[in-house]
């Protein structure tokens, strides 16, 4: 008799779609780019298009993915009703792709895209938000994640009438609320979220133990607040209500870089394999982002605005995610397939599901491509922008490949929970 | 009167390994004590690296199960405690070494 819990390992299958289709996102994405022009600027509809496609296939696709496992680990208990997650990637897929079809050729489209969105978004915040009621102990990630459920929830409503304006002629100032969008989703949602699981996942892979939590407890509260100021600014147009907004937008980030020098200053597993490495560029991806953010409150230059979303979504955003999927993924993967094997044969370890040589080319080249590119679109040189470009094309087929490799590790096993009595 | 000794069942237990770190569950430390009552019953306290750990229950069982196929023990319980809090001065010396950690 086997008897597991799948409270917190939701199966296999259920989870591959995320991961895979993410995957193709990120890589289709970063192909997408050597067509476009970098003179573009950030309000032009084909790069809103790919940001759309880059943020909602890759970073959400593949964050949604990862909360079907993390959830329960932040918040200590099993999800609410995990089979919702079924729903979930085909209709932010199917929306997905309608949405971008919208930007780009048929903004007739982009509001059945957004209707498809919110649908996904929605049923991930009810199952979000029931299971966060059950939560017994509300740590700081908690809050974090809750608080960054309630702003992805008003970024949908926002984003969803700002489809319909563009689409269906809803009298609404797009131009005015696509910065509360931002911030919302990229500040409300993504950074908030990042900083509760980095509060669990850097001191559970780095065995830190016993560092001080203020500087994340700093980050948290002035996250919350900026994005708050940021909305009302809006809603009241006080523009330099935005601006202060986005100062403490700031100082927040710096407040996190400050937690994350501390966190791994007290590690006690000094490896630099492929997710240590990973941090580390993506860690000062955001450090450059930060500094490049700083400048775009003081001058107005749309390549200095390009460049710090180049290094914010590219290199921050991309690394923490793809990053994390060479521990989650092998993790779901021995899960469903080896736990039960073991004391009866021996198991792999996680690490040695990796395809090591392939990650440290995704690695290499994605990170090369990173500076290359970024210094192209910071200095405006298409050439250098687009040479970037080509090289993270590369770690992108390398980073699918990756994924792939990963997920069909021990397939030929064909051993399921189901038969081991769970 | 029992003759099984907490060495044996510790043995039974260094068969346990966290996938994640590749080392035992005794040489990293998280096995806190071994108890065994008169008809052979093992009471077994042990922590885990992190509360948020994802194979809590698996390791938890595992650890029962491991203390359960040491020769003449009847039935082992495992209890999870949180204090003192783990960190790695606990674990053994090979395992700080191999992570760095001295």
């Amino acid at each position: 008799m086997f008897n597991i819990s799948r409270d917190f390992a939701p199966p296999i299958k259920m989870i591959e779609p995320f991961f895979v289709i993410g995957s193709i996102f990120y890589a289709l994405g970063v192909l997408f780019l050597l067509f476009l022009d970098p003179s573009s600027g950030h309000v032009d509809l084909v790069t809103v298009g790919w940001a759309h496609w880059l943020l909602l296939g890759f970073v959400m696709m593949t964050i949604f993915g990862a909360m079907a496992q993390l959830i329960p680990v932040v918040v200590e208990v099993g999800h609410f009703s995990v089979d919702l997650y079924y729903i979930i990637w085909p209709s932010l897929l199917t929306g997905t792709l309608t949405m971008v079809a919208g930007f780009w050729w048929v903004p007739d489209v982009l509001a059945y895209g957004g209707l498809l969105v919110l649908v996904a978004m929605v049923t991930f915040l009810f199952e979000t938000f029931l299971t966060l009621k059950k939560a017994e102990r509300i740590t700081l990630s908690v809050k974090s994640v809750m608080w960054a459920n309630i702003f992805l929830t008003v970024a949908i409503v926002i984003g969803f009438l700002m489809a319909l304006a563009i689409g269906e002629g809803v009298v609404l100032d797009v131009g005015k609320w696509l910065g509360a969008h931002a911030v919302l989703v990229l500040g409300g949602f993504v950074t908030l979220t990042i900083m509760g699981l980095s509060l669990i996942l850097l001191p559970m892979f780095g065995l830190s133990h016993g560092f001080d939590e203020t500087p994340i407890t700093r980050a948290y509260q002035l996250m919350v607040g900026a994005v708050i100021a940021y909305v009302v600014g809006t809603l009241i147009d006080w523009n330099w209500v935005r601006w202060l907004a986005l100062v403490v937008a700031f100082v927040s980030v710096g407040f996190y870089g400050y937690q994350i020098w501390i966190i791994y200053q007290t590690r006690a597993r000094k490896a630099h394999d492929i997710y240590a490495k990973t941090m580390y560029v993506g860690y000062g991806s955001l450090a450059v982002a930060l500094v490049l953010g700083v400048v775009t409150l003081f001058v107005s230059s749309e390549q200095v605005i390009l460049s710090a979303a180049w290094f914010l979504i590219l290199g921050f955003f991309s690394y923490l995610i793809n990053g994390h999927l060479y521990k989650i993924v092998p993790f779901l993967v021995w899960f469903e397939r080896y736990s039960p094997l073991v004391g009866k044969q021996k198991v792999p370890m996680l690490n040695e599901m990796l395809p090591e040589r392939r990650a440290e080319w995704q690695f290499w080249f994605t990170s090369a491509g990173l500076v290359v590119g970024g210094i192209g679109l910071l200095f405006g040189s298409s050439s250098l922008f687009h040479g970037g470009v080509t090289l993270m094309v590369v770690g992108a087929g390398f980073m699918l490949s990756s994924v792939l490799s990963m997920l069909s590790y021990g397939k030929e096993l064909n051993i399921s929970r189901t038969e081991n009595n769970v | 009167m029992c003759n099984v000794t907490k060495e044996q069942v510790l043995d039974s237990i260094s068969t346990v390994i966290d996938p994640e770190v590749g080392f035992n569950m005794v040489e990293l430390g998280l096995i806190y004590g071994v108890d065994i009552d008169d008809d052979c019953n093992a009471k077994v306290t042990m922590t885990l690296s992190t509360r948020s750990c994802p194979l809590h229950q698996m390791l938890e069982q595992w650890v029962r199960e491991a203390a359960e196929r040491t020769e003449g023990i009847n039935e082992a319980t495992v209890e999870i405690v949180w204090e003192p809090a783990w960190n790695v001065t606990m674990a053994a010396d090979n395992v700080k070494q191999a992570l760095g950690a001295m």
